[in-house]
């Protein structure tokens, strides 16, 4: 058939698709809005519709058809693949669905490296910690003697009318300040695990000596009792948080270095999508953490009791969160949810 | 690395073109993106600002979003694009053409700390060079492209209404060849199409501006306009 007999035949076609493109192929909110006024190719056909352009345009190209003829043909074809293969929107229902069940259970798909992870935090921190209570020198060869003034001050037994945990700033600033800082860690914990993994290990190990020596200098300088008061609550979620995002780097790391029987690339995109998925659930926990740390554990004139009691619970839950958390769910596949 | 182009056969069988961008188009796109966060930075500064203290908050909240989620909320909501890569017509797409999802615009984002290594998205550009397709490392792991926006292209209408039959049968591809110049030749200067037509003189048999009409009543032909 010569070109311009196709294109004659067939041209109608093309432009009701073109104008369906135009029309309904935007904005899903605004194309259900303007349903009742549209009266060209309908929605359900588009499917067909779209197979038969793309024979068509197989056809062009075979017989040799002009660019113009051809290129009109691609581009249709092109938007068109744009709107059928197109990802469905996040629903809020799948977003509570994936907190509760999917993300534990992603956690727990990740047992091997969460516990190493956990380990090449919590060792550094508690080895810190003894050592300074043994010889309490240690911290000053961590911190400089400005930092070590500016933490004493923040848990100043004497001064029992001041918050926790601070120099100065509101509530409203601290929590933006928490969120900001305590977020970009954990996202940066994660992404350096690309390096080999050496990034996420570097984070975890320094991460674990800076807050054990802190910990340590203030219990052994006795200005313990406010500090465990003030981090008794966020700290449930806040190092939990950091650990699960070593974790997914260390993954991330040990899916490049060992691939397996993948492609390293097809490894490192599905290392990828689990640690983008398990940075969602570390976002939730900081943002939360971050809610509790600037209004609930800066409270100075709260019994210790109280506090501690709530400190404990929240360890409890978010233990037992990622324990059991979807265990009676039957998700076929963790991945879907996001 | 010279082939920058990227076909991905569909299931229906026909392949999608993809014509990846380099790293050039992509650091001015960044930049401009990056001047659009400044201003919205900026802005949010000054009104938050009367708020005193709790509005430092805020502004925390404000970085917070615009330097994790500015690329993140353009690129899943807006076709692939932020405003700067919708200026230098660049788009992100899934490494199979489709458009990208959430999760993966949220990954190749993260990821920019390590393209950004060690210092001015260095990491990132190596990897670009080294990629057949000018990805960052961050777009491998994603598992999306960045390409050209495919321009539109306005047909033009047939120079002349002369018809002739070429002397001799003529190869698919040569069809094509001639078919084009037809359509692309009116927008060419004169000299221009008479030089281009004398490339053909052995199946015109003429030079200069004879040749420019013998070929378009040659492609007239191939058309079907007899």
């Amino acid at each position: 058939m010569r070109q311009e007999h196709f294109v004659k035949r067939h041209q109608p076609e093309w432009n009701a698709f073109e104008q369906w493109l135009d029309a309904r192929g935007q904005q899903v909110k605004r194309a259900r809005m303007s349903r009742r006024q549209w009266h060209g190719l309908a929605d359900h056909e588009m499917p067909a519709r779209y197979r038969r352009l793309c024979q068509q345009l197989a056809l062009a190209r075979r017989r040799g058809y002009s660019p113009l003829v051809t290129d009109r043909l691609q581009q249709l074809m092109q938007r068109g693949h744009g709107l059928l293969y197109r990802t469905p929107p996040p629903r809020w229902r799948r977003v509570v669905e994936f907190l509760l069940a999917g993300f534990p259970r992603l956690v727990r798909a990740e047992r091997g490296c969460m516990a190493a992870s956990a380990l090449l935090f919590w060792l550094p921190l508690l080895v810190v910690f003894v050592a300074i209570q043994l010889t309490p020198e240690l911290s000053s060869s961590l911190f400089d003697p400005a930092q070590l003034m500016q933490f004493e001050s923040m848990y100043d037994p004497d001064d029992p009318l001041r918050k926790l945990g601070r120099d100065n700033g509101t509530d409203v600033a601290m929590f933006g300040h928490y969120v900001w800082n305590n977020v970009s860690i954990g996202f940066r914990t994660f992404a350096s695990g690309l390096l080999a993994g050496i990034g996420a290990v570097v984070v975890l190990i320094v991460n674990g000596i800076m807050i054990g020596g802190v910990a340590g200098h203030l219990q052994a300088v006795g200005h313990g009792d406010p500090f465990w008061r003030f981090v008794a609550a966020h700290s449930a979620p806040e190092l939990t948080a950091i650990v699960i995002a070593g974790g997914a780097g260390l993954r991330l790391g040990l899916n490049l270095v060992a691939p397996g029987q993948r492609r390293r690339i097809d490894a490192l995109v599905d290392g990828g999508r689990r640690g983008a998925l398990l940075c969602l659930g570390v976002l939730a926990m900081l943002v939360f953490a971050a809610f509790v740390e600037a209004f609930w554990s800066s409270i100075a004139w709260m019994p210790a009791w109280i506090k501690y009691s709530v400190g404990a619970a929240l360890w409890t839950l978010t233990l037992l969160w990622l324990w059991r958390g979807g265990r009676n769910h039957d998700l076929a596949e963790v991945g879907e949810t996001a | 690395m010279l082939d920058t182009y990227r076909e991905v056969v569909t299931p229906e069988g026909v392949a999608l073109h993809l014509p990846a961008a380099g790293p050039v188009p992509r650091a001015l796109a960044w930049l401009l993106d990056l001047m659009i966060r400044f201003g919205i930075v900026f802005v949010a500064a000054m009104v938050l600002g009367v708020l005193g203290r709790s509005g430092a908050g805020f502004n925390a909240v404000v970085l917070f979003l615009v330097y994790w989620f500015y690329p993140v909320l353009f690129e899943a909501l807006w076709d692939g694009r932020t405003p700067g890569k919708r200026t230098l017509g660049l788009r992100v797409v899934a490494a199979n053409g489709a458009p990208v999802g959430w999760l993966a615009a949220f990954t190749r984002n993260l990821l920019r700390v390590v393209d950004m290594l060690p210092f001015g998205y260095a990491a990132g550009l190596v990897s670009s060079l080294f990629d057949p397709w000018g990805r960052r490392i961050g777009d491998m792991v994603a598992g999306t492209l960045v390409v050209h926006d495919v321009r539109a292209q306005t047909p033009s209408p047939t120079p002349v209404d002369h018809v002739m039959a070429p002397p001799v049968a003529l190869q698919p591809y040569e069809q094509a060849a001639l078919v084009s110049f037809a359509e692309r030749g009116p927008r060419l200067t004169q000299a221009r199409q008479e030089e281009l037509a004398e490339f053909a003189t052995p199946l015109t048999g003429a030079r200069g501006t004879l040749a420019v009409t013998r070929l378009y009543g040659m492609a007239n032909w191939l058309l079907g306009r007899r």
